[in-house]
């Protein structure tokens, strides 16, 4: 037994892309303990929210939330502000705001795929894995209008419609990238070097699972059936062939892989979009002020994210309430950590792909 | 030897968050990746402030990465270059007088390029960096402090003794 180091990981690390901090305490290389520090982001949105935004703009404070699931944070927001209005959105709408969330689950996806590979030391693969995300960026930016914070989902519709051309360069560009994400999923899959480096590290069980409340990919990769998108209605998934991917391990082979086929059965969703899109209104005028309260549960590309608000008949709401799925998976990852070689630890800490900023708010 | 001549051939750039969305991080990482590629102009990323010449800020600059950023830039030799990215970090953004946030990256520290964009686009961040290579060129080695900072430097100067009197200066306006 060594003298116990104590190793600071973060805030600032050229693995993290945003600041969080662990501190480690270690034994030769296995760690005993370890504190977790995820306040750097905060920015205090929810007390803005309810203070200084009206009840329409409040949708795009939201969506900066977080860049990553932009979409997410908004479709939470104006779902839960459309039940609680009695707004009925129209089915178009509702189609493109799907298309959209799945684009957004792709190059999501892809990003924590890419940058796992890069943690593991397989630069390669990252250059690649990001090249073939940047055709996804290309399709939001026709779609949308911008590449990251896109402000599509607005209450009572969207905000832009989807016109016959851009439909035609979304199928050419879509057809590209089911090509790439097939050749993506075989890499993570079958590659030699990447199984020996993942498989087995960071494996989370079902009962681990089940006990912490894991959420999103980690908690189906490790074989618990949870998901949103199946649980809770607020968008026709079961219309354009939503699929659950469920895997057995836990490991953050399993995450990647997890991804990666979800990564398909976006794609495939968004073919099915576009073949069955209805006609009719992107957007139906929003009128009067809310009152009473409303929860909503979307899945996104973490997992499940959670939207509470309350109003009373004011411009300003009472309370808007997020929690985000980050959150509800730092517990296990500190489990995870203490008996852990420390090598493994920036492989686990972003095979979570987490959120900071998220958590933070 | 003249190494001025050189600099600009082979910039370090660090990245810090200090309270952005992520959007403008993930377009700093788009930047890097293939289709922008920054490397072509010797860019690399690389984590280590003392080996950085060129510091990427995003986000509007809350109250705890406040330290931080200003350890960081402390940490860095001269010349050095800051580049805020994106609108919250050149203004404060949506957040803007939120009760956490100090409303923009040069109420800390000296900025040299600011970015524009919500999220700032790869190409005006690759636009942010040209520009900022042609000031590291023009830049000498003498230390540039906040403008809040009333501390008197003198060559040779000790940086661990600068940035407590920094920090001092910083917790006391607090």
């Amino acid at each position: 037994m060594g003298k116990r180091i104590t190793v600071p990981f973060g805030s600032q690390h050229v693995a993290l892309p945003e600041p969080v901090r662990f501190v480690f305490q270690t034994e030769n290389e296995k760690i005993v303990d370890v504190e977790v520090d995820v306040g750097y982001v905060h920015r205090g949105i929810e007390k803005a929210c309810a203070t200084k935004f009206k009840y329409m703009q409040v949708g795009y404070v939201v969506a900066r939330v977080c860049g990553l699931c932009a979409i997410s944070h908004t479709l939470g927001y104006v779902t839960a502000l459309e039940r609680l209005m009695g707004v009925e959105v129209p089915k178009r709408a509702l189609y493109l705001r799907l298309l959209v969330s799945e684009l957004d689950r792709i190059h999501s996806h892809l990003l924590a795929m890419g940058h796992t590979a890069e943690v593991a030391g397989y630069e390669n693969l990252f250059m690649q894995t990001f090249r073939h995300r940047e055709l996804v960026m290309e399709m939001l930016e026709l779609l949308t209008g911008n590449r990251v914070q896109f402000d599509f989902a607005c209450p009572g519709g969207v905000n832009r419609d989807l016109t016959p051309e851009v439909e035609k360069v979304l199928r050419e560009k879509l057809k590209v990238l089911e090509e790439k994400a097939l050749w993506l999923r075989d890499v993570y899959e079958n590659d030699f070097s990447l199984a020996l480096r993942w498989k087995g590290t960071g494996v989370v069980t079902e009962e681990m699972a089940k006990e912490m409340n894991v959420v999103g990919p980690p908690a189906r990769a490790a074989g618990l059936k949870t998901d949103v998108r199946a649980e809770f209605d607020y968008l026709p998934f079961k219309e354009v062939g939503y699929r659950m991917v469920v895997l057995k391990g836990g490991s953050i082979y399993e995450r990647n892989l997890v991804r990666a086929l979800e990564v398909l059965n976006s794609i495939e969703m968004c073919w099915n979009i576009l073949d069955g899109l209805p006609e009719g209104d992107i957007k139906v005028p929003v009128k009067g002020l809310p009152e009473g309260e409303m929860f909503v549960r979307i899945e996104a590309p973490r997992g499940e994210l959670f939207y509470y608000i309350r109003g009373s008949k004011k411009l300003i709401l009472d309370r808007v309430r997020i929690r985000v799925p980050t959150f509800a998976n730092i517990p296990v990852m500190k489990e995870l950590f203490v008996g852990m070689d420390y090598a493994d630890v920036p492989a686990t800490v972003i095979s979570f792909d987490p959120c900071l900023s998220c958590t933070a708010r | 030897m003249d190494f001025k001549k050189f600099r600009k051939r082979s910039p370090w750039i660090l990245h810090y968050n200090t309270g952005s969305c992520n959007g403008c991080d993930i377009e700093i990482l788009a930047c890097l990746a293939p289709k922008y590629d920054v490397e072509r102009f010797g860019i690399l990323n690389r984590g280590n402030p003392k080996q950085s010449d060129i510091l990427l800020v995003t986000g509007p600059v809350t109250k705890r990465a406040k330290e931080r950023l200003l350890r960081l830039y402390f940490e860095m030799p001269e010349p050095k270059v800051v580049v805020a990215v994106g609108a919250c970090a050149c203004s404060g953004g949506v957040f803007r007088h939120m009760y956490n946030v100090e409303n923009g990256v040069d109420k800390v520290i000296p900025v040299d390029v600011y970015v524009p964009g919500c999220a700032a686009r790869p190409e005006a961040i690759i636009d942010g960096i040209v520009r900022a290579l042609e000031i590291l060129k023009e830049k000498g080695k003498e230390v540039e402090l906040p403008h809040w900072c009333s501390a008197q430097v003198k060559p040779p100067v000790n940086r661990v003794k600068l940035l407590d009197r920094c920090l001092e200066e910083l917790h006391g306006r607090r």
